[in-house]
């Protein structure tokens, strides 16, 4: 067997589930960054992203693309409107506002198990064949996901960084008071974030939907991944999120070459304990333990 | 002027001296009932005696529960102490061939044990964190119970597990068994009740409060909320070891994290700053699934819009209705 290929196979691999685990945690750390909320709902917004794509492409006939999008523009009234309404009282609230996620995604996974029933569904994959560089196949259905993710990750990144909108949300999360004293409203912020964080979870499940089945009970794992990533990244670190999330799809890609799933899960449980111990705000963080 | 005062003292000593008679009518009633209630099952039939049990099951977990919320840190794993206790118990026995009793007492010790160990390490993080560790952590024990198949049938769980007994007296009926549950599920309100009037409960109390103040009183924030987490575990494991004494299967569904949603659902709705709390909680979500017979969603979508409903307008939960109303009168 030859090492160098399969490590490369396993590193391309690792970077492509770290990629996917960052959409889900910096949306998740987001929302936390600008509620000070731990949203459980969060892989539920996952499902709903996934199950938006299924409906897109399947039953409306939409192009990939328009159904990922589409994921992204429901998720993001949905939850802008589930914010306003249901957990506005709950802002800056941490435990009350984390229990009251918990009702959320109750009630929004079983509305889905009700609308869609128990069984998975599944979607024909959006590219056929495999692409080879440099030795390192790659179905070219996985590329997607790259690419996808990579430039939603992008426009994210433009989006916070040099838009007005974006940097009063960056300045809602550094500190809400002194933003709404620079004129920011920082009541119009809450829901725009919260909407933000849950479309980025969206999206991945868009993205996953046509390389796994599809059902009302698929957001728990990613939800999982998510808190490791944030627990190791800090919460409310965007940076931080992204460092652990490449290294927890590494760390996972690389295991699996020699441990079994739940081998390396519990390794990789550990490994959060200890470095918890080590660096207990989180390896960049800067939230509030 | 000295006679004013002695009147006036004596108007204020008129009421206090009529106060007890109604305070006490005030709490015999409510006994009175509730004994009642406790002793209805038996003549109900087997189908309420059933969800007797298992509200007396959930009092004495969620009970657990609220001992390490009351210390200041919300478990989000509570199914995990729960999982240890059940499978250990039934491995202990499988294995070694020890009777029901020791095999329960090899679950309790392990899990204070797993606890101790795993509270000294996580019970450093607060708020949040420790809430996603604990999370994490049952997940955890729930993918090794299905991973090791070997041992714990997997997926397919553990059947045929045999009734509690107790020299030659065997808990193998509801009637029976409904007495154990019963017994234990008051002894641990009663034990909770006590421990917080006790300095160690009203110490954990203080170190929930206000940490960095306790410490600096000389309390141990570390070491009573790790005295907190290893009781509410091993609680927790007793209940757990109860449960698949009673229901005779155990298989890792069970502890998926419905489970600890359910504790936790019935400890805010309950109430978290009452006693009663988890006593409310566990008897009015435990017959719950019955109202939705057939219709598992309605139920889980409605125990979600009642946890928003609770935390949002009573946050007190529902023991804090009768207390408000105690206190009103």
């Amino acid at each position: 067997m030859d090492w160098n290929l399969v490590l490369g196979q396993a590193t391309v691999n690792g970077l492509i589930i770290g990629l996917l685990y960052l959409l889900m945690a910096v949306g998740f750390t987001l929302v936390f960054g600008v509620m000070r909320m731990v949203n459980f709902a969060h892989g539920e917004f996952y499902m709903l992203g996934a199950f938006a794509a299924y409906v897109g492409s399947a039953h409306l006939g939409l192009p990939f693309l328009a159904a990922v999008a589409l994921a992204a523009a429901a998720a993001l009234l949905l939850g802008s409107l589930v914010e306003w309404l249901v957990l506005k009282p709950f802002r800056k609230d941490e435990l009350n506002g984390m229990i009251a996620t918990i009702g959320l995604a109750m009630i929004v996974q079983n509305l889905a198990l009700m609308a869609f029933g128990p069984d998975p569904v599944s979607m024909p994959a959006v590219a056929e064949g495999a692409s080879t560089l440099l030795g390192i196949t790659v179905p070219n259905s996985r590329l997607y996901v790259v690419v996808f993710a990579a430039a939603v990750l992008l426009l994210l990144y433009l989006f916070l960084r040099h838009s007005r909108a974006g940097r009063a949300l960056r300045a809602v999360v550094e500190d809400a008071e002194t933003a709404a004293l620079q004129g920011i409203r920082a009541r119009l912020y809450y829901p725009l974030g919260f909407g933000i964080g849950v479309a980025l979870a969206a999206v991945a499940g868009a993205l996953m939907a046509p390389l796994f089945s599809v059902s009302p009970f698929i957001g728990a794992t990613p939800l999982l991944k998510a808190f490791i990533v944030v627990i190791l990244g800090g919460l409310g670190s965007i940076v931080g999120a992204a460092v652990a999330a490449l290294s927890l799809g590494l760390l996972e890609s690389y295991s699996s070459l020699v441990l079994s799933t739940s081998t390396a899960d519990m390794l990789i449980f550990v490994l959060v304990i200890v470095g918890l111990l080590a660096f207990p705000r989180g390896l960049i963080g800067r939230g509030e333990a | 002027m000295a006679s004013d005062a002695i009147s006036s003292t004596a108007a204020a000593a008129v009421p206090a001296a009529a106060k007890p008679r109604p305070r006490r009518l005030l709490l015999v009633l409510p006994l009175a009932a509730l004994a009642a209630l406790a002793a209805w099952p038996w003549l109900a039939g087997p189908f309420v005696l059933h969800l007797a049990i298992l509200v007396c099951l959930n009092v004495l977990i969620v009970n657990g529960l609220a001992i390490i919320d009351r210390a200041g840190q919300l478990s989000f794993g509570h199914s995990a102490p729960v999982a240890i206790g059940a499978y250990a118990a039934v491995l202990g026995a499988q294995a070694w061939g020890l009777g029901p009793l020791a095999s329960a007492l090899l679950a309790l010790g392990l899990v204070a044990l797993v606890s101790l160990a795993l509270g000294w390490v996580i019970l450093r993080l607060r708020g949040v964190y420790f809430v996603l560790v604990t999370f994490a952590f049952a997940e955890l024990v729930r993918l090794a119970l299905l991973d090791a198949a070997a041992f714990t049938g997997g997926a397919s769980g553990i059947a045929g597990i045999p009734p509690l007994a107790m020299g030659g007296f065997a808990f193998d009926s509801r009637e029976r068994f409904y007495a154990l549950a019963l017994a234990v599920a008051l002894l641990s309100v009663a034990g909770l009740a006590l421990l917080l009037r006790r300095p160690l409960g009203r110490a954990m109390l203080a170190v929930a409060a206000n940490p960095a103040l306790a410490e600096s009183v000389g309390l141990s924030v570390l070491r009573l909320q790790l005295v907190a987490y290893v009781i509410g575990s091993t609680l927790a494991a007793l209940g757990g070891v109860l449960t698949v004494r009673y229901i005779g299967f155990v298989s890792p569904e069970s502890f998926a994290t419905t489970a600890s949603v359910a504790f936790i659902t019935m400890l805010v709705i309950g109430g978290r700053g009452s006693v009663y709390g988890p006593l409310a909680g566990a008897l009015v979500l435990t017959p719950l699934p019955e109202l939705f017979r057939g219709a598992v969603q309605t139920q889980h979508v409605f125990y979600g819009a009642a946890l928003i409903l609770i935390l949002r307008f009573l946050p007190g939960g529902i023991a804090s209705l009768a207390q408000r109303r105690g206190a009103s009168r």
